[in-house]
């Protein structure tokens, strides 16, 4: 090829490059805007916000939100302007898993926070992180946090490896961590508790639902991710205590194959078994719909689901088939149907500060506000300086707190292992809701036949239900 | 042992997803065939298509239109892509020009990261109006959107060898694949011809993403990388005959599914498509080494 | 051979600047400012580099190994191969699973390691040497693929017993070791730099000794090379084996870097990511592999501090790999140091007192750093 071709080619790859970056620097800023408000979300919120039970319109005008998210702060309409006070989160943040939400909620939470008195006056700043499941990557951020950003408190970590990977590191550092638990370390050790239950837990719930219509057997599948064996010893332990046997399958994500996976799980329950999935949203929505495209749905007695499921989307998606059809654990008060004062000031808080929480109202949006409550109560009761050691043995000091979104009173404590949260609700499709199931769908205990429950139990005792998130 | 009732269920759901591979395997070897250029941006192009078609759905547009935006938005990318980079990297050899197209690849994979960033919570997904009525058989329904895929891929495979073999711009295209200068030479308007290839293989792009992301997930990493699997359909075929590439993608979707119930080995399934791939390549060149033909070495 | 002149005068140009880029010897100046860099790098770097950074850059080590080896492969010998990223997983689970169930030298696992993954690679390259150019890559592909699969079932050793050592029951995973004089992240990037250093010499000696001519032949012209009695199949082997070694042994570095491995870590995309760093760096020059590093793995964090978003990065690789291929096959590791040379020279003309006409003509060639000499 002669120079000038060769000029040429260049100039044309050149110009291709910069018009592709012009044309998609303009398309992202226009589409950000339209994905974080798109359809599908309001989709998923409008039905909350003009459920029956909360339908007054005021909870959505600005001028009532704003005495509504006032109430978050000490000194309503004060903006905070001392010193700050620096937290720290990580989250995952990736193509097909983000737990963004979580932490950007948090942050929605800090904000209302801030302009309305602060903590005696000062500011919360919030530093999150984003990682992308890598382990370097991981330990780099939280070294990042404690020895760059100086936080004195960590909140909203979301993430699939985060607690195995820096656990030791938090705890040689002294931070008592308050998370949303996915990996077995976030409650097996003694510096990390959680408002979730993670997926062991979780599934727990599920099959424990799943046994009070007595299938004659239990066929349990999950996304094969590290820890399979962990989560699935749950369920195993309780069906056997039910005497109901169970078969485990693991699948790796992300599913491709929908089809054949749900042809698998109908064939191993039979008519009388009962199907439990444990995926992220994605994949047990492909599951889902792929058995309804197959007709299979009816083909089993029951399906049931852990906590991700938990989305009205899921419930629109899959239409009024599944009324009554699959039971989800629900790890928080459901939002729909619910009017207590905490789950108005949450959704007031979403739609004012929330700009950033792209799946609305939700478990995961609700996870992150119910952890940064607990960091601002902890916070407020430091008395002097905000160091490390004082903000630490403030949270760790937690104990009895009604959040107004669990169905207990949550505690740190000083125990080997966490499960705070260990009681649930049961939620079924509903006409495009979710929401809580007839029978039996109120806050139940997670069974002591898990022996992980069993054993924190032994340590924290069973806490009493919160008064404040009536939700059934 | 599974029961039979049990596996020809897997059987149909195979079958079924063999037809997507097919599809795809066979876009890539058409253009292949007449471009020399393995087209490795097919998935990501396809998958790009159905993103575009699922924001026109979810700003209100009539279903018709959205699909055809993808199915054109596939060819015109394609159309570009060809136009810039096939006469710059002309006289180079196929590895470098199907290396190139995995920078495409990549451009494409990172404006959709960034364009539809992950969501929690709320799933994004496409569905056709074919999805909801089908037939049933052995107590399984099939809908249309599987049978056209299914069916796609026949008249694929069928329309293009007849295209390739008896129409004047197919055998301009052969030609071309031979031998670009040659072809010149003899006045054949290489450029148009090159150009009609490409688009056509766009909008079999398109379309197939749009298939894809209504059968599979939509997800832009998930649909991107679904192009190996049919991939490892055309490599069995030794990128030469579309009608082998066609039986190819079928015999590894009904392996891939038929492997399910059998406990043992229902993890390993998705390894289906590289291990026949492997087997099949190596196999061949137990006899002979493969090589692209003299003329493509620089 | 069929084609006409404007074809065979394209590969040929093509060829001639393959030719004369592997033959150009490395000058003087160029060794001691490596010598600098890496005096620079080993001593210097830590003490200014927060713990953030220095995770980071230990990654650049041990990447900028698995970017010599594919290098090495496309570069010097023409193998692309698509599936460096499944290599370094076998390397990476090979010296998990030894430094969980043994008690052996931390040096002594990672060489165990690099031996497997070398056994591994030549037995799987053995039968697919016979394959070539685009079939080569793309059963390198399908390996990965397979290979990918097979890991995310069996999973990383985590501890556990029996021969996958992956224990599904963990609630308390125990991290990988690290060598007792290494420990800490900082001791721990040293340590990991001084084996990149070994590993780059060892490829050095390689190519300045009888296989590095060898394959700067078969790059050339396999016909030719062939004709010349060299044994190709065996030349291509062993770099095979020599880039299948490396990457283990940057595998085994990378398990106790992370202390925890998994699955999910690795994907498809960083094979071709590789490939594309690998490419923009320049596969004909050593230090390529280490800007392919630096780009694949230090760009993303100083991005993700400044608050971007990684897709760009993406975007940017891909852009890269058409660039390179079309215009300027050398990469950054040739281009940089010539376009410094022409900025160099521009300079200097300028302080020393030009005529407005000399200085327009230097402007007018210094734009032009292209690939061909």
């Amino acid at each position: 090829m002669n120079e000038s071709e060769h000029r040429r080619s260049r100039l044309a790859g050149v110009a291709v490059a910069a018009i592709a970056i012009g044309v998609l620097a303009g398309c992202s800023s226009s589409s950000s805007n339209s994905s974080s408000s798109s359809p599908t979300n309001q989709a998923a919120s409008s039905p909350a916000a003009s459920s029956p039970a909360a339908s007054s319109p005021a909870a959505s005008s600005p001028a009532a939100t704003g005495v509504q998210t006032s109430s978050c702060g000490t000194k309503p309409g004060v903006a905070a302007t001392g010193t700050p006070i620096n937290l720290g989160s990580i989250v995952t943040d990736q193509t097909g898993t983000s737990f963004a939400d979580i932490a950007n909620m948090a942050g929605a939470y800090f904000d209302c926070v801030n302009a309305n008195g602060g903590i005696n006056g000062h500011p919360i700043k919030y530093f999150i992180q984003k990682e992308q499941t890598n382990p370097t990557q991981i330990a780099s951020l939280a070294k990042q946090l404690v020895q760059s950003d100086h936080v004195v408190g960590i909140i909203g970590n979301t993430s699939i490896i985060e607690c195995s990977v820096d656990h030791a590191y938090w705890e040689g550092q002294g931070f008592y961590i308050i998370d949303s638990g996915i990996a077995p370390e976030c409650y097996s050790t003694s510096h990390s508790a959680a408002v979730n239950m993670g997926p062991r837990y979780s599934s727990d719930g599920a099959v424990q639902y799943a046994l009070t219509q007595h299938p004659s057997k239990i066929v349990f599948d999950q996304a094969n991710v590290p820890g399979t064996t962990y989560i699935a010893a749950g369920p195993n332990a309780i069906a056997a205590a039910a005497k109901t046997p169970i078969q485990d399958f693991a699948d790796t994500p992300p599913i491709a194959d929908a089809n054949s996976v749900a042809i698998k799980l109908v064939d191993a329950a039979g008519s009388n078994g009962a199907v439990v999935l444990n995926f992220t949203p994605p994949d047990a929505l492909a599951i889902l719909a792929a058995a309804q495209k197959l007709n299979l749905e009816d083909k089993v007695k029951l399906w049931a689901c852990s906590t991700p499921c938990n989305t009205d989307f899921l419930a629109k998606t899959l239409g009024p088939k599944w009324n009554n059809k699959i039971f989800v654990n629900a790890e928080l008060t459901p939002p729909d149907g619910t009017n207590t004062p905490t789950m108005n000031l949450y959704k007031a808080i979403l739609a004012q500060y929330g700009k950033s929480v792209t799946g609305g109202i939700g478990s995961f949006s609700q996870m992150g506000f119910t952890e940064a409550e607990l960091m601002v109560k902890a916070l407020e009761s430091v008395t002097g300086d905000y160091t490390v050691a004082s903000v630490n043995a403030a949270i760790k000091a937690l104990k009895d707190v009604n959040t107004g979104m669990l169905c207990q009173q949550w505690t740190y404590g000083s125990y080997s292992s966490h499960l705070p949260n260990n009681m649930d609700y049961t939620t079924t499709a509903n006409n495009g809701q979710m929401t809580l199931a007839p029978n039996g769908g109120g806050c139940t205990l997670i069974s002591d036949n898990d022996p992980q429950v069993k054993a924190y139990r032994a340590e924290a005792g069973t806490a009493p239900t919160d008064p404040t998130s009536t939700g059934g | 042992m599974p029961s039979w009732s049990e596996l020809e269920q897997f059987l149909v759901s195979g079958l079924a997803l063999g037809g997507v591979y097919a599809l795809s395997g066979v876009g890539l070897v058409v253009l292949y065939r007449a471009t020399g250029v393995l087209f490795l941006a097919f998935g990501a192009v396809g998958a790009m298509g159905a993103f575009l078609t699922y924001e026109m759905i979810q700003a209100s547009a009539p279903g018709w239109a959205a699909w055809i935006v993808c199915i054109l938005f596939g060819g015109v990318v394609t159309l570009i892509y060809g136009m810039i980079f096939g006469p710059a990297l002309a006289g180079r050899d196929r590895l470098v020009r199907a290396v190139a197209t995995l920078g495409l690849t990549l451009i494409l994979l990172g404006a959709m990261e960034l364009l539809w960033p992950p969501t929690s919570g709320a799933v994004r997904a496409i569905s056709l109006p074919t999805d909801n009525s089908g037939f049933t058989v052995v107590g399984l329904q099939v809908s249309w959107t599987q049978v056209i895929a299914l069916g796609a891929g026949v008249v694929l495979t069928v329309g293009t060898g007849v295209f390739l073999r008896y129409t004047k711009l197919g055998t301009a295209m052969r030609a071309m694949a031979n031998d670009r200068e040659i072809t010149a030479t003899l006045g054949v308007p290489i450029r148009q011809v090159e150009a009609a290839a490409w688009f056509g293989c766009g909008i079999l792009a398109g379309f197939s993403g749009l298939l894809l992301a209504d059968l599979v997930q939509l997800e832009p990493a998930t649909l991107t990388f679904l192009v190996i699997s049919s991939l490892a359909a055309a490599l069995i075929a030794r990128l030469r005959s579309i009608t082998v590439t066609f039986f190819a993608a079928i015999v590894i979707g009904v392996v891939h599914d038929m492997l399910t119930p059998f406990n043992a080995l229902t993890n390993y399934r998705d390894l289906t498509p590289f291990v026949l791939a492997v087997i099949a390549l190596l196999a061949v060149s137990r006899h002979q080494t493969i090589m692209t033909r003299s003329s493509e070495e620089s | 051979m069929a084609g006409t002149d404007t074809k065979s005068s394209a590969a040929a140009t093509v060829a001639g600047q393959r030719l004369a880029l592997l033959r150009r010897p490395e000058r003087p100046v160029h060794l001691s400012v490596t010598v600098a860099l890496v005096l620079f790098a080993l001593f210097a770097l830590p003490e200014l580099m927060s713990a953030y950074y220095t995770g980071y850059m230990t990654l650049v080590a041990i990447y900028s190994i698995v970017t010599l080896g594919l290098g090495l492969l496309v570069g010097r010998v023409g193998l692309y191969s698509l599936g460096q990223g499944a290599v370094l997983q076998i390397g990476a689970w090979t010296a998990a699973r030894l430094l969980f169930a043994t008690g052996q030298p931390f040096p002594i696992v990672i060489i165990e390691a690099g031996l497997v993954t070398m056994l591994i690679g030549t037995v799987i390259g053995l039968p697919a040497i016979r394959l070539r150019g685009l079939y080569l890559a793309l059963i390198t592909l399908m390996m990965a693929g397979a290979i990918t699969v097979i890991l995310a079932t069996v999973n990383f050793p985590n501890g556990g017993g029996g021969f996958t050592g992956y224990d599904g029951q963990q609630s308390h995973i125990p991290p990988i070791r690290r060598p007792s004089i290494a420990g800490t992240d900082s001791a721990y990037y040293r340590y990991a730099v001084v084996v990149a250093i070994l590993m780059f010499i060892l490829v050095y000696a390689h190519l300045r000794t009888r296989p590095g001519r060898a394959w700067a032949a078969i790059r050339q012209s396999e016909p030719a090379a062939l004709a010349a009695g060299i044994n190709t199949t065996y030349y291509k082997l062993w770099a095979w084996a020599l880039a299948s070694f490396i990457t283990g042994i940057a595998g085994g570095i990378l398990a106790g870097d992370a202390h925890y491995l998994y699955s999910i870590n690795f994907s498809t995309q960083d094979s071709i990511i590789l490939l594309a760093v690998a490419l923009m760096g320049g596969v004909y020059n050593l230090w390529g592999a280490v800007i392919a590093a630096l780009l694949m793995q230090l760009l993303p964090a100083v991005l993700q501090n400044l608050g971007v978003n990684y897709a760009w990065l993406t975007i940017l690789f891909g852009i890269g790999v058409l660039q390179v291929l079309t215009t300027a096959p050398t990469g950054l590791a040739d281009q940089f140091p010539k376009d410094m040379k022409k900025l160099g020279g521009l300079i200097w003309r300028l302080v020393r007192r030009p005529q407005p006409g000399a200085s327009a003509s230097a402007s007018a060639s210094g734009g032009a750093g292209g690939g061909s000499t």
